[in-house]
């Protein structure tokens, strides 16, 4: 049980060196290893979606991940969408159009959303099948559709 | 009504922390010195625990047995409501008889969650094991196998509601026509997205602080003071933020009991977060009832009589509820309705499953399923379109209030034009033409939101207050805390109680504070947030604290100003001579007050007011739901196609909010009727443990819900507010089971069990075309 690994990777912007045993998943390495207690973790299978953070460029499942897997990958948590004090138009538009409720879904629909609008998925595609991969047990989805097509007519400039 | 802030669509004050990942959920909270936890729990349906024995736990985890906790636990935890002939008051924390797979019996501690779940692994329990008592026909056959057997019956309690058996008869024998159906509602689970954990932080001279994912901060210190025989003041229990509760956050359960006895023991504070598995197993269930219906009518569409002989699975042991939301279901049965008699029977059988308890609806949801299948096979009987048939014999305006035949006195409302509304709106027209069946279905419902007063909860068997209170302070520069025993977690009560409060006094929404969820800074609240009733009953008590806060600033305005108090109006952040330029900040206002200088005879230094409004009535809201669905036969998929709600919950102080709350009530309606179900296998074992067997509805499942409002305010409510968080689950679950079966009249359906999930769709389809 000793086993233990160095990983370096960066996180939000910033280099970071862990020392880890092998069987850590990510999510548990962001959360209690660094404090970045933003992802959620709702099922640690695979299902929910609370913990999914942006892997070199790709939304992913921390919680389907070992720490040491990320090695050498850059990663984007909750904590750093906003840039220099200003939200990213998903956040901005999870607000006003009340898709949130509990919050506890919310991290991890927002970094889908902003990876898949930074990969140009569409409007449709980013409602059906981004926003599928997500459990919500509070909203019903409707108000987060809207906050898809409110976020997508503020970074496009179309709906 | 709508004022200058209540009854505005303003945005929430608290997204900004889910937004940016700084919320602190219990799970977020990281203590010097802190250790975690695991549960051991019985891996067997039914059993007699022989031996625990830890001696391959490595020597860096220590594991507390079942004589570790009893010797802590010397009390138990309370069954709040009490029905009938019950027996069963309290329930053990540890106990050596095992009855569901999941059963805690022991905890273990080590440096990490990892090293916990190891050392789980090392403890030995020789449980020797008993028959399984899986179904309820299982439970109720002659030879059972007994859970209790000092009970002598898997029947924990037989109870009544509504008329007597001789009335009942009566008006059925004077009917012109009876018809009987059978109705099984399925079992399934609340799943908030953050499953359920706790913090247990040991203090000095013996006290306690707990940090738990909760509705219920004051009922949580409650049970564990009574379970562990610890003077109330020596425990504190904080909520952090709470991913979710849809009730089955509302007490605290054995496992968290154990974290604290080991914290206690230990001397450190200790953290164990439930995994989905073990929600799924061991965080209460829901539902699980089989409805034995008989309805009498007359030729011309006229209700007369229901009859209801009901047993509901309680599972092991009884949940702190105990039978409530199946006796609940039975006191809003009537619904929008005029009846000449309702009776109903319901019996509460022991199973070795996991308890059912509180789940979004509390049996509301199951009334309103009896009610609107029951208006549908009369309706079809007779040749008479439903909508009509609902009409016919619906409560007007000019009989309320209403007295129901289950004792419930309905406040206001006119419950036709909502059904009316909701016919217009619900798309109806041509169908394509591919291949898919299609059917519109309804459900007109009163719901009971705003439960209280106190002797009122008292007189049917529940065992706790009915009243809430408030503490609105405004601080020396004029922004201003309103304490709550409310607990908001998803609900918008941090926007919505501000909005009540700025109301009142002329501020800033945004500059009112909500303080919540600590039994050290909050006023005593039994329910938390629960029921529906934290606006209308926590509100109505803000309303009344905030009126009294805004007279005190009157006065001193008045004084400052040379002016009467009556002819100060407060708005826009200053108080004001009406009709006049002539104002002052209402901050300065406050300033002055707190340091005592120039207040009027009388008045005295600071702004603050306690009140406590124990409610003079229930409160009663309303809709009817309407949706359209396409069955594909082929398949047995049904797609919900349009979802119209017209609703109303008196005043509405956040029409968005109110929206938000709706989407995810019917959502949660939705999936207990198509597809939520959580399974045992005959020999006892849960077969739903991962959210890859518990399928709960994703966007694809859910329509763009319309949504219309009526607002009849409460008679009763300072404010106006009636209370509607759980009325969309309420009306979804019928309505959309009632759009199936219209799809497909022809199909057997005297049977009907829900969920209505693609297999059992298919399977009935079939019947239809044979």
């Amino acid at each position: 049980m000793t086993n233990r690994r160095s990983v370096d990777f960066q996180v939000n912007g910033e280099p970071m060196t862990l020392d880890v045993e092998p069987r850590l998943l990510l999510a548990d390495a962001l959360r209690h290893e660094l404090g970045l207690t933003g992802t959620h973790v709702g099922c640690e299978q695979g299902s929910c979606g609370a913990c999914t953070v942006i892997i070199d460029g790709r939304a992913q499942r921390s919680c389907l991940m070992l720490a040491v897997q990320a090695d050498g990958a850059a990663i984007q948590t909750i904590e750093g969408v906003s840039e220099q004090g200003e939200d990213h138009p998903v956040q901005v538009a999870m607000h006003e159009e009340h898709g949130l409720q509990c919050g506890f879904c919310t991290p991890g629909i927002v970094m889908s959303l902003v990876a898949a609008h930074r990969a140009g998925t569409s409007v449709s595609i980013a409602k059906e099948e981004v926003l599928g991969g997500h459990l919500c047990r509070c909203t019903g989805y409707v108000n987060i559709r809207a906050a898809i097509d409110a976020a997508w007519t503020r970074l496009d400039g179309t709906s | 009504m709508s004022g200058r802030v209540v009854g505005q669509r303003v945005a929430r004050v608290n997204d900004a922390d889910p937004l940016h990942g700084t919320g602190r959920y219990v799970d977020d909270i990281d203590l010097p010195g802190m250790r975690h936890a695991a549960i051991v729990r019985s891996h067997v349906p039914h059993g007699r625990l022989v031996t625990f024995d830890t001696s391959d736990v490595p020597g860096d985890a220590i594991a507390f047995g079942p004589e570790d906790i009893r010797g802590v636990a010397t009390g138990g935890l309370p069954v709040l409501w009490t029905l009938g002939d019950q027996s069963q008051f309290h329930t053990p924390v540890v106990d050596d008889t095992l009855r569901y797979v999941g059963q805690p019996f022991g905890v273990v501690v080590a440096d990490s969650r990892y090293e916990a779940e190891d050392a789980v692994e090392c403890v030995f329990a020789d449980i020797e094991e008993l028959d399984p008592v899986v179904s309820m026909d299982e439970a109720l056959a002659p030879d059972a196998t007994l859970l209790y057997p000092e009970r002598g019956s898997n029947v924990l309690s037989t109870f009544d509601a509504g008329d007597t058996p001789e009335h009942t008869a009566a008006v059925f024998a004077s009917a012109h026509r009876t018809l009987s159906t059978t109705i099984t509602i399925g079992r399934v689970h609340g799943m908030p997205m953050e499953p359920r954990g706790i913090v247990a932080v040991p203090g000095p001279r013996g006290a306690l602080t707990i940090y738990t994912s909760t509705q219920t901060a004051h009922a949580v210190r409650d049970s564990i003071c009574e379970a562990l025989d610890m003077p109330r003041r020596l425990l504190r229990v904080i909520a952090p933020d709470v991913g979710g509760g849809f009730g089955l956050k509302d007490h605290v359960y054995e496992d968290e009991i154990m974290v604290a006895i080991a914290a206690m023991k230990l001397g450190v504070p200790v953290k164990w977060i439930e995994d989905r598995s073990e929600s799924f197993l061991t965080t209460t269930h829901a539902r699980d009832e089989r409805h034995s219906v008989d309805v009498a009518f007359d030729d011309d569409g006229t209700l007369r009589g229901l009859r209801i002989d009901a047993l509901r699975n309680t599972g092991g042991r009884f949940a702190v509820f105990g039978g409530g939301p199946l006796f609940t279901g039975f006191g809003i049965v009537p619904g929008p309705y005029k009846w000449d008699a309702v009776r109903c029977r319901g019996r509460l059988v022991a199973t070795t499953t996991m308890s059912t308890g509180a789940y979004r609806g509390f049996g509301q949801t199951q009334g309103a399923m009896i009610r609107e299948r029951v208006v549908e096979i009369v309706a079809r009987e007779l040749g008479r379109d439903p909508v009509d048939l609902r009409a016919q014999n619906m409560i007007s305006p000019e009989e309320q209030p209403y007295r129901t035949r289950t004792m419930l006195d309905y406040d206001n409302g006119d419950y036709q034009l909502a059904l009316r509304r909701a016919e217009e709106l619900i798309t109806t027209g041509a169908t394509p033409d591919d291949g898919r069946a299609r059917g519109t279905g309804y459900c007109s419902y009163v719901h009971m939101a705003g439960i209280g007063p106190s002797d009122a909860n008292r007189a049917i068997g529940l065992a706790i207050g009915g009243y809430e209170s408030a503490k609105v302070t405004m601080d020396l520069d004029g922004t201003v805390q309103l304490a709550t025993g409310v607990s908001p977690h998803g609900q918008g009560l941090e926007t919505t109680m501000a909005q009540l409060v700025a109301e009142e006094l002329g501020v800033d929404y945004t500059d009112v504070e909500l303080v919540w969820g600590d039994t050290e800074t909050t006023p005593y609240s039994a329910y938390g947030t629960a029921a529906s009733r934290s606006i209308a009953v926590g509100g109505g008590s803000a309303v009344v604290a905030a009126k009294e806060v805004a007279e005190q600033i009157r006065q001193i305005a008045a004084e400052m100003l040379e002016a009467a108090p009556a002819d100060i109006e407060l708005v826009g952040g200053r108080a004001g001579v009406r009709g006049s330029n002539i104002s002052v900040s209402i901050s300065d206002v406050a300033a002055q007050a707190w340091q005592g200088f120039g207040l009027p005879d009388g008045v005295e230094p600071g702004l603050q007011a306690s009140n406590v409004y124990n409610p003079v009535s229930a409160t009663f809201s309303f809709a009817t739901h309407a949706c359209r669905v396409a069955v594909d036969e082929s398949t047995g998929q049904v797609e919900i196609e349009d979802y119209v709600v017209v609703n109303d919950c008196g005043t509405m102080v956040n029409p968005t909010i109110v929206e938000g709350q709706i989407h995810g009530a019917v959502a949660q309606g939705v999936g207990a009727a198509l597809m939520e179900e959580m399974v045992y296998d005959p020999s006892g074992q849960p077969l739903s443990s991962t959210m890859l067997d518990y399928h709960v509805p994703v966007s694809e499942t859910m329509p763009d819900i319309r949504i219309e409002h009526m607002e009849t305010p409460s008679p009763y409510t300072p404010g106006g507010m009636k209370g509607m968080g759980e009325g969309g689950t309420n009306g979804a679950y019928a309505c959309v089971v009632n759009a199936v079966i219209a799809a497909l009249p022809d199909a057997d359906w005297a049977h009907l069990k829900t969920p209505l999930s693609p297999a059992k769709v298919w399977e009935v389809s079939q019947s239809a075309s044979e």
